[in-house]
């Protein structure tokens, strides 16, 4: 247990990577989730470890982060990662006409990009879409969404955190204007009681607008969800994805024995009320059959939504364009409320590069400067989270 | 799309709180592609937040949601309730497990067995139409998912409860087409007195195996490389 502030996490998602990050540094580190860990969106997504090259053609800030925590991820977790590479398949015309700029701008942030022809790409990946004009070979992989972030909460707990599961957060301890601990209920026992912080890391995602408001703050969060759905059966070996700029339906991630189709995006107001919309269902199928026609003829395994913690952003309403990069608040100087950080936006594959952020902010807060290890730091397997010495 | 209301009976639990665990039923309206892990969020957004369960990826990759759905062990987020076939649906907790509240158990004994060192990946298989050779170089995850369905099936580890069972005795047997240096010390475990011995071949953990593991397969080949000289 470290011996420095005492420093609570709010959320038991990218929370994980910031308990690592944080006990590593040597603070005192107590996280609270008020459900299962990664019940919310971190652990629901479909799988894909970004090589950035999704976000190459609008968002170059996310495609570097991703392309960088993608190699740092393959390092410090690999057995959380099925390392298989990915194809940016063009099915026309459209498609075609974003081949040499999607190569260019991969290649200028260093994604490694190997042109093929539709020849050597339905070689490699028989189930494609005959009709494929070319593809690209890049590095994106799959990822375990349960199993990669346990991995930070086990090294997290081996570190000396402590990792509150079905703990949940009924209001923030006000001191005046300065956030002095949480009031939690514990679902076990059903008991209430207090924990006192030195700083408090609001990392709810979907809900860490709620958590905001106990404290009187209002944060730029814009709720995202969007719709998954899986079939029984491996169709690909690797990641399949649609040459385009990023829309729905664009993206099929092989997992086991699953498929997965990804994604729809929407804008919502309510966390707990992201019921799926059928047609969505219907349009990812209709999609998927496009990058791989073996799809039509396949039943949903599950159908699911997830809840992307979006950064509002005043220049673009439409969801596939609101930028996957994070932030993180301070609230002392934004709001006059002191000891409270907000961590918001980003997605999976950047979770580390989100914990290092806000562990820096913690630093400057509390008046320390300590190198960030996560990066060369190798995640004990996840399994050691249950085997407590 | 069609609705039905069906009775959801779920046995809720609290350690020295709610103590025997006694059902409850919540009546809610199925539509057809409803699942258990569908219902189950909606009853603790809507009707009962001290609801414990556990779920994360809602797809059945990591495992956390199995729980005996009338009576079967399944993964409540693939398990559609109007395939169930009945007006009534009765939720349970997974045997052999501590429960820490309502459907939600302790998982840590399902590891006791299981090295965290173990490789959770293979080589990858071929996918149809490929030519062989194509998968060279790939690699993909083991099947098991550690939801521990298994375990929760086996009348073994009931009757024994040291029986490492069958999740880990699976765990073991692939270790060991991994990691051939290894497998004299593998095949040591699975015969050690916490091992393969107890196994009744029930084959009720390759019954309920939501991943296709057939853990029953693994401990027969365990139980042969056991009985005599190693073949290989």
């Amino acid at each position: 247990m470290g011996g420095f502030e005492h420093i609570l996490i709010i959320g038991g998602g990218v929370g994980g990577a910031l308990a690592h990050d944080l006990a590593l540094r040597g603070y005192r580190v107590t996280l609270v989730e008020k459900g299962e860990l990664l019940s919310g969106t971190t652990g629901r997504h479909h799988g894909l470890l970004h090589s950035g090259a999704r976000y190459v053609l609008h968002d170059p800030e996310a495609a570097r982060e991703c392309w960088q925590e993608n190699q740092i991820l393959r390092r410090i977790a690999p057995q959380a990662i099925e390392p298989n590479g990915g194809l940016f398949v063009a099915l026309d015309e459209r498609d075609q006409s974003f081949y040499g700029r999607f190569v260019d701008r991969c290649r200028s942030i260093g994604i490694p990009a190997q042109p093929l022809s539709g020849a050597q790409a339905i070689r490699m990946e028989p189930a494609l879409n005959p009709t494929l004009q070319g593809a690209v070979l890049v590095p994106d992989a799959g990822m375990d969404a349960w199993r990669l972030p346990m991995h930070f909460f086990a090294t997290a707990r081996a570190n000396g955190a402590e990792i509150r599961n079905f703990t949940e957060v009924t209001a923030l301890r006000m001191t005046g204007r300065t956030v002095a601990g949480v009031d939690v209920l514990d679902h076990r026992t059903q008991g209430i009681a207090s924990i006192g912080a030195d700083l408090v890391v609001n990392a709810a995602g979907p809900w860490s607008g709620r958590v905001a408001a106990m404290a009187g703050v209002r944060i730029p969060l814009q709720l995202g969800p969007g719709v998954m759905v899986s079939v029984r059966g491996r169709l690909t070996q690797r990641v399949i994805n649609r040459l385009q700029p990023a829309g729905e339906g664009d993206i099929l991630v092989p997992q086991r024995g699953l498929s997965i189709l990804g994604t729809t995006a929407w804008l919502a107001d309510d966390p707990d009320a992201v019921a799926v919309p059928p047609d969505h269902v219907q349009r990812l199928f209709e999609l998927g059959r496009t990058l791989v026609p073996e799809v039509g003829r396949l039943k949903p395994l599950a159908v699911w939504s997830a809840c992307r913690p979006l950064l509002r952003s005043q220049a673009a309403a439409d969801p596939y364009r609101i930028s996957r990069s994070f932030d993180c608040f301070d609230h002392a100087p934004r709001d006059g409320v002191e000891g409270l950080i907000t961590l918001i936006g980003g997605k999976a594959t950047t979770l580390r590069a989100m914990a290092e952020k806000a562990a820096d902010l913690v630093d400057r807060k509390t008046g320390r400067s300590i190198a960030c290890r996560t990066r060369e730091t190798m995640l004990l397997p996840y399994r050691c989270f249950w085997r407590r010495a | 799309m069609s609705v039905r209301p069906i009775e959801v009976r779920i046995l809720r639990c609290r350690p020295g709180r709610i103590d025997p665990p006694r059902f409850q039923s919540f009546r809610i309206d199925a539509k057809e592609d409803l699942t258990v892990l569908d219902a189950l969020e909606h009853i603790r957004l809507t009707l009962d937040g001290s609801l414990m369960y556990r779920h994360s990826c809602h797809h059945s990759s990591c495992g956390t949601c199995a729980c005996r759905v009338n009576g079967m062990e399944r993964l409540a987020c693939t398990t559609r309730l109007l395939d169930l076939g009945a007006g009534t649906v009765s939720l349970e907790p997974l045997r052999g497990f501590e429960c820490v509240g309502d459907l939600a158990v302790q998982t840590e004994p399902f590891y006791r067995d299981i090295d965290p060192a173990w490789s959770c990946l293979k080589p990858a298989g071929p996918i149809g139409g490929a030519e062989t050779g194509t998968e060279q170089g790939l690699q993909r995850f083991e099947e098991c998912i550690e939801c521990g369905c298994c375990v929760s099936a086996c009348p073994a580890t009931r009757s024994h409860p040291d029986f490492m069972g069958p999740a880990a005795l699976a765990a073991i047997r692939n270790e060991m087409l991994k990691n051939p240096l290894a497998a004299d010390d593998l095949l040591s475990r699975a015969g050690s007195e916490r091992g393969e011995r107890w196994c009744e071949r029930a084959l009720a953990c390759s019954r309920v195996c939501p991943t296709g593991v057939y853990p029953s397969r693994h401990i027969a080949d365990l139980r042969d490389e056991l009985k005599g000289p190693r073949s290989t």
